[in-house]
Order: structure tokens, then C-alpha cells, then sequence
């Protein structure tokens, strides 16, 4: 009993990492319907870097998260305007193409310049536990998700109380009504972008802790969240987030019950189940460009 | 002008045979090359995978990430056979072609059933879940320590020719495989998902069977050529099986060489393939190859999106300019009377009237606005009935619910005595219901000729088979553009047409299916009087060969003149009904929609264009 509470705490704690990881992606879909398969690559990045300043310094990667976050803001806002932007929503299949190709370079770059070889940053408590009653819980694990939650708390209220965030908002809901009342679709677009690679940056600082990494890494990654943002619905926020937290659960049951190479494997199921039973996912509502077809 | 354009159609053939025969004569001339053998090999083997990929993914647009996944599995099969039976893995190849087909035939089933951006994430799925599936099945695959098969039973010195010789036929199978898809109906579907889903299906195209059957096609020979490849590397494991460079190389070829032309993949998997090897002695080896592939990923997609052949086509057609002469207008209806193929019951002149369009309350409503009020309303088989209202009336919205583009909330839609608000928008497009749309939507990449064999007017095997290029369907379309005026354009693309002209094409499309109820959507707007009037000849000469109509319009002296009765749409619901000269005058009508300046106008003598929109009735 006390085994299967753990796991569902330890569940819980990796969801919301994931939450985090996949808010990014999924806002990136709201905004401009482009699957940004280059998330994945962005928080492995954010990883090498953060373990690369732990390194030389010895702060912590939790507190270089905050780093992070602003320096990543910086290259997705780069990004967008340098190289997603001339693109556009116009073809989405070349859109794909184009971050599947910038997750590459990204991954390629990080062999040439970091090597292809694990790392992970251990700060000194990194095999210390809290213990509770029978329960022992992981540092790292706690202060991981305590910082991704707080920094969802923060996207939460950037989307919903500032004027920006509603201007993305409404993008994301109805792209042509939000530029009949002024709201610049390009300038939205860069934003949203640039919030979502910072969500990279963050959840890469945490992931640099909790997981070993590599260069292709990444593409672990963007399956994951791919499957929560797909179970959520493309494009919900509080979608991804109930999946994030669904999966974390699934893949930490799986790992303890069954094994730890098929856990895995519970992402690509989800996705298919998903797209079998209910396509439009959890909170997905079913566009009407859906429906036409 | 036309031997020019058979000048430069020979010419292409012409370069096909060299190209071929260049390839089978090269190990014949330098039979102990053996390593340029194997690059080209190789390059064979990619150009199998990518030509493969553009029927999905350059036809149909649906891209897909991970297509190396089924070399990968047609590889395994052949190879677990292969262990098991001691048969040699190239006589497996069928199976390994099966095996990868049905692994598309499941996905496909489940995320092409429906217009969805989740089938690139599948195909990622496809190929990592294949990946780690292999590495944990242990009995089966000897996870990741791999199988080792038997080396070829033939000399070494020769070792590679068989394996060059094996995998050129199999990408020249491939490539007339596709080259068939492209010229049959079943390709001009693809096309037609591919520039516009919603259009295709609303011309009778079954989109979900039809991207289904495409993800299958191009799976097949790629399975094939893993059974193969097993042989020659003669060493499977999970990590170089299911490579997602291996994928990559697959889109690179086909966006380098001309995504969604016939050759473009085979050119670009040639110049990929040795540019990669290049790489590799001149670069820094494996290490940057991600590096390199990711930049001319971008490089590609951002700068030359439309790839090799298709930006040689161009150069070489601006330095040949081929002109057309100049549309015969007087064409239109000159031609004699169009033969429908299955006859249209006339209806029998006095008999009991027998609606063919029944819609009964039907209702519709987005978020808080309800477009569609409970909605009834009727359509007498053989009659040219007219629907009017003032925008935001809902007239388009109820189009759309009896099209099929979206289902009502509430009410039942008949469509010559059988319920069809279910059905699908092909479906009912293959009972006999076909429309035009209010901004014309024709797929811009084809050319006019194209565009009206597109349509599929039943669901068979047969039609979807039948060629579209020569043969009984492109008869049919080139009587219907003759029909409509524009014969001389067939071969233009759309692009270059006015927007008259492509209303007359987009109907012209509509008549391929064999409608006997033809909804059209503001087909006067727009458009000059002169073709107003030959419209309406068209639409006259139809009706009295049995088809009926349903026309939003909202040119009223057309309406008034053309149809009997004319529906009155208001508020989401019809509020008048009757001849249209006691529409003319019902104060009702007047008031919703005519507004007073109508009743100054003298009713005998219409006004020439009356543009109703700018004036305010309600």
C-alpha cells in the first residue's frame, strides 16, 4: 500500500514537470498550428547549458532555471523572427519540416560542441530524500516540480491577467476575429513562441537534475509530450496539464508494476488509444475545419 | 504549339531512357567498382523510400516523419523468417512488403480517419515505439543485441552487382507504381485532399478511404526493400533499423529533388546519397552528418521549398513559352446538348410533384448565435427553386448542413426519400447532390482539366482506377469544359483563369458527378452580365434535361426570372414561399429583405443589376 501511494505521489511530481515541458509545445499549436517538433531539442538544449553553468559555478540548476528562462525567451523570440516567421501558418506541413530540421541542427550542434556522451548535474542533495511517515520522496523530484509549478503559476497569470496574454489567447481561439480588433498576428505569434521556448528553458534546467541527457535525447522527449498534448487535446492548456499529470502517473505505475523499458511505450500508446476513442483529445473542442473532413 | 509541347515530352522521355540505361549499362562497363556500386545501391534503395513517401507526403501532403520505420519492419520480417526457415530473405520480400502495409493500414485506420494534424506525430510514434518494441521483444527480435544473418551465397568480388541490380528494379517498380497513381483518378484525389480536404470531399472524393489506401501504397515497397536490405547488410539491430536519420533522408530526397512530382525523388535520393558519402571523406564524418542534415533540412525548406526538378521545369517553360489562344466565349452552349450517362427521370408533366430535397427542422447554432433556426424547407424534383434573404440569413450555413460540411444539432435532412444528415459529405455527393461555392475553391496546382476529372461520382474501385488523363473520365471532362466554353483552357493551369471562368469550372466540376440536385452558392456574383446570361442558359438547358437546383442569389432579377418557387430565408428560417411574382409583392418579404426602394421599381421591366446587399431591408 505504502508502495502504491509513493508511486502515485512520485506520479504526481513528475506530471508536473511534464505539464510544464508540454505547455510550451501546446501554446506554440494554439497560437499557429505548427507542431514545434524542435520543443523537444530546445529543452535539451536548455539542459547541456544548465549543466554547463552548474558546472563552472556550482549554483544551482534549479535556481539557473530563472536564467534560463529569459535566455531562452530571447532565442525563441531569435527563432521565430529569424526562421519560423518566414514560413508562417501558411503551408503546415513545410512548418514541420522546418522544425524537424531545427531540432536536428539543434541536436547537431550539441554533438559537435558537447559531444555525444550522458550527463546530469548532481547539486549536493541530489541523493538526499524527505521522508514522511514510511514515504521518501527525492529532492530533486520536489524542488523539480515545486519550480515547475510555480512557473506554470506564472504563465497562468502572464495568459489571463495581462493584455498580452489575452491577445494569445484570443489568437489562439480565433485568429481572424483577434486581427479585426488589432491584435498583430506576426507580434503574437513571436510572443507565444518565445514563451513556449522559454517553458523549454525551465523545464531543461529541472530535466538536467532528474533525467541523464544526450544529444538525441530529444527525440524521447518530444514523444512524450507530443502523446500529453495529443491526450489533453492540441492546443488546451489545462488539457496538457490534466494529461501531463495522467501520463506522469501511467509511466510511473508501469515502471513499478510491469518494467521500466515498456514505460516508455505507455506515451506512444496514449497516442493511438487517444486518436482512437476521442480525437479531439480531453479538452480539445473539435475544430471546424475537423469536422469539414 | 502542340508539337513543342510533344517536342519536350519526348525530350523527357528521352531523358528517362538515357538516365536508365546509363544505370544498368554502369556495372556492365566498370564491373570491379565496387564501391561506387554501393553508393549508388544505396541511393537506389533511398529513392525506393522516398518516392514511396511522396505518395503520402507529396500527393496527399500528409507528412509523415517517420517512413524509414517500415524499411525497418520489412527487414525484421524477412530476417526473423529468414532465421527460422533458412529461405533467403529477398524471396521474403513480399512478406516484408505485406508486414509494413498492414502496420500502415492499423495507423492510417486510426488517425487519417479524420482531417487531423496528429498524423505526422503517429508516424514519430510509428518509428520510436517500433524502435523500442524491437529492443524489449526479446524472444523474437534478440532485442539489442540484433541478428546476424547468413552472408550471400555469391562471390565476393561481385558482391555488390546482384544487390545493385535488385534494388534499381525496385525503384524503377516504384516509380511506375507512382507514376500510375499520379494518372489515375486515385492521384487526382490525392491532389485534391491535398489543396483543399473539405473540396475534395464535397466533390465525392472518400478522403478518409483514400489517405488511408495511399499510407498503405506507400508502405508497401519500402517493406519490400528492407527484406532486401537485410540480406545485403546482412546485420540488423533496433538502433540502426529504426533510424530517424534514415527517415530524414527519406524527406530530404523528395523536398530536394521536387516534392510530389514523379522523378523529383529519385533525383534528389541520387544527389543526397552522394553528397552525404562526400560528406563523410571530406566532412567531419559521422559526428556533424545530424549537424549537415538539419541545416539543409532548413536550408531546403526555407529556400527551396519546391526542390530541384520543379525549379528546372519552370526555368525551361519561361525560356519555351507555350501561348493558348484566347477562350472562345461563344463557345458556351454552342456545342450541342450535354448527354448525361445514367439518364435523369424527367419528372411527367402533371404529375404528382415528388420532393427530392426535404429539410425538417433542422436547426444550427455556433457558440451563442444560431444561424440555422428550425429550418424547413423543400425542393420539387425537376424544379429551379431560389433562395433569398439578407446576409446572415443562414443560407450558406444550410448549405453547409446539407452538403455535410458539418452536421445540424437538431432536425432531419431527406434527399430523394432516404435520410441522409449522417452520411458523409461523399456519400451524399454519390446520391446525386452537388454544389458550387460562394469564393470559387478549385485546387490550384492542377491544371483546369484536372480539376473537372477530379470528382468522383460513385464510390467504386473502378472509377477511383480509371485513368485521368486519357479515356473515358477525361472524355467526359473535356465534353464538360467544351460544354461550358472553355475547351481551349484544358490544359492551363487555374491559376491563370478569371474568376467568371472559374465559376464555370468549379460547375463544370459539379456536372462530373452526375448530380440531379446541383446547390449553387452566389453563382452570379461577381461575375459580368454576359456571363450571367449564359449562365442562366446553362442552368436552364440542365434543368430540362432533368436536374433540379437550389440557388442562393443574390441578383434578384436573375433569381426572379430563373426560378419558380423562390424561398425567402430570414433569421435562420424561411418566411415566405410561392411563385416569384407573388414573392414580388408579399408585404412580408418586402419588409424582411426587398425594402422600399423595390416597390418604386416598375415589377414588368427588372433592373439590370440590382447588387441587393447594399440595401438595407431589415
Amino acid at each position: 500500500m505504502e508502495h502504491l501511494v509513493q508511486s502515485l505521489i512520485l506520479g504526481l511530481l513528475i506530471g508536473g514537470v511534464y505539464a510544464l515541458m508540454a505547455s510550451g509545445l501546446t501554446l506554440v499549436f494554439g497560437v499557429m498550428r505548427i507542431i514545434n517538433v524542435a520543443h523537444g531539442a530546445l529543452l535539451i538544449a536548455s539542459a547541456m547549458i544548465t549543466w554547463y553553468i552548474w558546472r563552472a559555478t556550482g549554483i544551482d540548476p534549479f535556481l539557473i532555471a530563472i536564467l534560463m528562462t529569459f535566455l531562452m525567451f530571447g532565442v525563441g523570440w531569435l527563432l521565430y523572427r529569424t526562421v519560423i516567421s518566414r514560413i508562417g501558418a501558411a503551408s503546415v506541413s513545410m512548418s514541420v519540416l522546418l522544425t524537424f530540421g531545427l531540432a536536428l541542427t539543434i541536436e547537431g550542434l550539441l554533438n559537435v560542441f558537447a559531444g555525444n556522451k550522458f550527463r546530469s548535474a548532481t547539486p549536493s542533495y541530489f541523493d538526499q530524500s524527505f521522508r514522511l511517515g514510511g514515504l521518501i520522496f527525492p529532492k530533486t523530484q520536489v524542488y523539480g516540480a515545486t519550480v515547475a509549478l510555480v512557473m506554470l503559476a506564472a504563465l497562468y497569470f502572464i495568459l489571463s491577467k495581462t493584455w498580452t496574454g489575452r491577445a494569445i489567447r484570443a489568437t489562439s481561439q480565433n485568429p481572424t476575429s483577434a486581427a479585426l480588433i488589432g491584435v498583430s498576428a506576426t507580434g503574437v505569434a513571436a510572443l507565444a513562441f518565445a514563451i513556449g521556448t522559454a517553458t523549454a528553458g525551465v523545464g531543461g534546467s529541472i530535466l538536467s537534475v532528474l533525467y541523464p541527457f544526450f544529444p538525441a535525447s530529444h527525440y524521447d522527449w518530444i514523444s512524450r509530450l507530443l502523446g500529453i498534448v495529443v491526450l489533453g487535446g492540441m492546443g488546451s492548456l489545462p488539457g496538457a496539464f490534466v494529461a501531463a499529470l495522467l501520463l506522469g502517473l501511467a509511466e510511473t505505475l508501469t515502471a513499478t508494476y510491469i518494467s521500466l523499458q515498456w514505460a516508455t511505450l505507455v506515451f506512444y500508446m496514449t497516442i493511438l488509444v487517444v486518436l482512437l476513442v476521442r480525437p479531439q483529445g480531453l479538452f480539445g473542442s473539435q475544430l471546424r475545419e475537423d469536422v469539414a473532413a | 504549339m502542340i508539337s513543342l509541347v510533344r517536342a519536350l515530352f519526348s525530350g523527357r522521355r528521352a531523358l528517362v531512357v538515357i538516365f536508365v540505361g546509363v544505370l544498368i549499362l554502369y556495372p556492365v562497363i566498370r564491373p570491379y567498382d565496387i564501391y561506387q556500386q554501393t553508393i549508388l545501391l544505396l541511393a537506389f534503395l533511398l529513392a525506393v523510400q522516398s518516392v514511396s513517401w511522396n505518395i503520402i507526403s507529396g500527393y496527399a501532403g500528409y507528412i509523415s516523419l517517420g517512413h524509414s520505420a517500415f524499411l525497418g519492419l520489412g527487414a525484421y520480417t524477412a530476417a526473423i523468417i529468414a532465421m527460422h526457415t533458412g529461405v533467403n530473405p529477398i524471396l521474403l520480400a513480399p512478406i516484408g512488403g505485406l508486414v509494413a502495409v498492414l502496420a500502415a493500414l492499423v495507423l492510417g485506420s486510426i488517425v487519417l480517419r479524420r482531417r487531423s494534424h496528429a498524423f505526422v506525430i503517429i508516424t514519430i510514434a510509428l518509428l520510436l515505439s517500433a524502435q523500442a518494441i524491437v529492443t524489449n521483444w526479446k524472444s523474437l527480435t534478440n532485442g539489442s543485441d540484433g541478428i546476424t544473418l547468413a552472408l550471400p551465397s555469391w562471390s565476393r568480388d561481385i558482391q555488390a552487382i546482384p544487390f545493385y541490380y535488385l534494388f534499381l528494379l525496385l525503384m524503377l517498380i516504384t516509380v511506375v507504381f507512382s507514376a500510375q497513381i499520379r494518372k489515375r483518378k486515385f492521384g487526382t484525389a490525392l491532389l485534391a485532399i491535398r489543396e483543399d480536404e473539405g473540396k475534395a470531399a464535397a466533390i465525392g472524393v472518400n478522403t478518409s478511404f483514400t489517405k488511408i489506401v495511399a499510407f498503405c501504397c506507400s508502405a508497401f515497397f519500402i517493406g519490400m526493400a528492407g527484406a532486401v536490405y537485410a540480406y545485403f547488410i546482412t546485420f540488423l539491430n533496433p538502433i540502426g533499423m529504426f533510424n530517424i536519420l534514415g527517415s530524414v533522408m527519406i524527406v530530404l530526397a523528395a523536398l530536394i529533388g521536387g516534392r510530389g512530382t514523379l522523378w523529383g525523388p529519385v533525383v534528389g535520393a541520387i544527389v543526397l546519397q552522394i553528397a552525404g558519402e562526400a560528406a563523410n571523406v571530406y566532412g567531419g564524418g559521422s559526428d556533424t552528418r545530424v549537424l549537415l542534415l538539419g541545416i539543409t533540412l532548413v536550408l531546403v525548406v526555407l529556400f527551396m521549398p519546391k526542390g530541384l526538378l520543379p525549379t528546372f521545369e519552370a526555368w525551361w517553360l519561361r525560356r519555351h513559352q507555350v501561348t493558348v489562344e484566347f477562350t472562345n466565349q461563344i463557345g458556351a452552349l454552342g456545342k450541342g446538348r450535354l448527354e448525361f450517362q445514367n439518364k435523369l427521370k424527367l419528372p411527367t408533366p402533371g404529375a404528382e410533384p415528388v420532393t427530392l430535397l426535404d429539410v425538417r427542422g433542422v436547426s444550427k447554432s455556433f457558440g451563442g448565435l444560431t444561424a440555422v433556426n428550425n429550418a424547413d424547407l423543400r425542393v420539387q424534383a425537376g424544379s429551379i427553386t431560389g433562395l433569398i434573404g439578407p446576409n446572415g440569413s443562414g443560407k450558406t450555413t444550410l448549405f453547409n448542413l446539407i452538403t455535410g460540411v458539418m452536421p445540424p444539432d437538431k432536425g432531419e435532412i431527406w434527399f430523394d426519400g432516404k435520410r441522409i444528415d449522417r452520411l458523409k459529405p461523399w456519400e451524399r455527393g454519390h446520391r446525386g447532390l452537388g454544389r458550387t461555392f460562394q469564393v470559387t475553391r478549385l485546387f490550384n496546382s492542377m491544371s483546369v482539366l484536372e480539376n473537372v476529372v477530379a470528382p468522383l461520382p460513385d464510390a467504386a474501385w473502378r472509377t477511383l482506377l480509371s485513368s485521368a488523363v486519357s479515356g473515358h473520365e477525361a472524355d467526359r471532362a473535356r465534353h464538360l469544359l467544351d460544354y461550358v466554353g472553355l475547351a481551349s483552357f484544358a490544359d492551363q493551369s487555374v491559376g491563370t483563369l478569371s474568376y467568371g471562368q472559374r465559376k464555370l469550372v468549379e460547375l463544370a466540376q459539379v456536372l462530373m458527378m452526375e448530380p440531379r440536385l446541383i446547390l449553387l452558392d452566389e453563382p452570379a456574383s461577381g461575375i459580368n452580365p454576359s456571363l450571367v446570361e449564359k449562365l442562366a442558359g446553362v442552368i436552364r438547358d440542365l434543368n430540362s434535361q432533368g436536374v433540379s437546383f437550389l440557388i442562393v442569389e443574390h441578383n434578384i432579377p436573375m433569381v426572379l426570372k430563373l426560378c419558380d418557387p423562390v424561398i425567402v430565408f430570414s433569421r435562420g428560417s424561411a418566411i415566405a414561399e410561392g411563385k416569384p411574382d407573388d414573392i414580388r409583392r408579399d408585404p412580408l418579404v418586402l419588409d424582411a429583405y426587398l425594402g422600399d426602394e423595390w416597390k418604386e421599381a416598375p415589377a414588368a421591366h427588372l433592373r439590370p443589376v440590382t447588387e441587393l446587399r447594399n440595401i438595407r431591408g431589415v
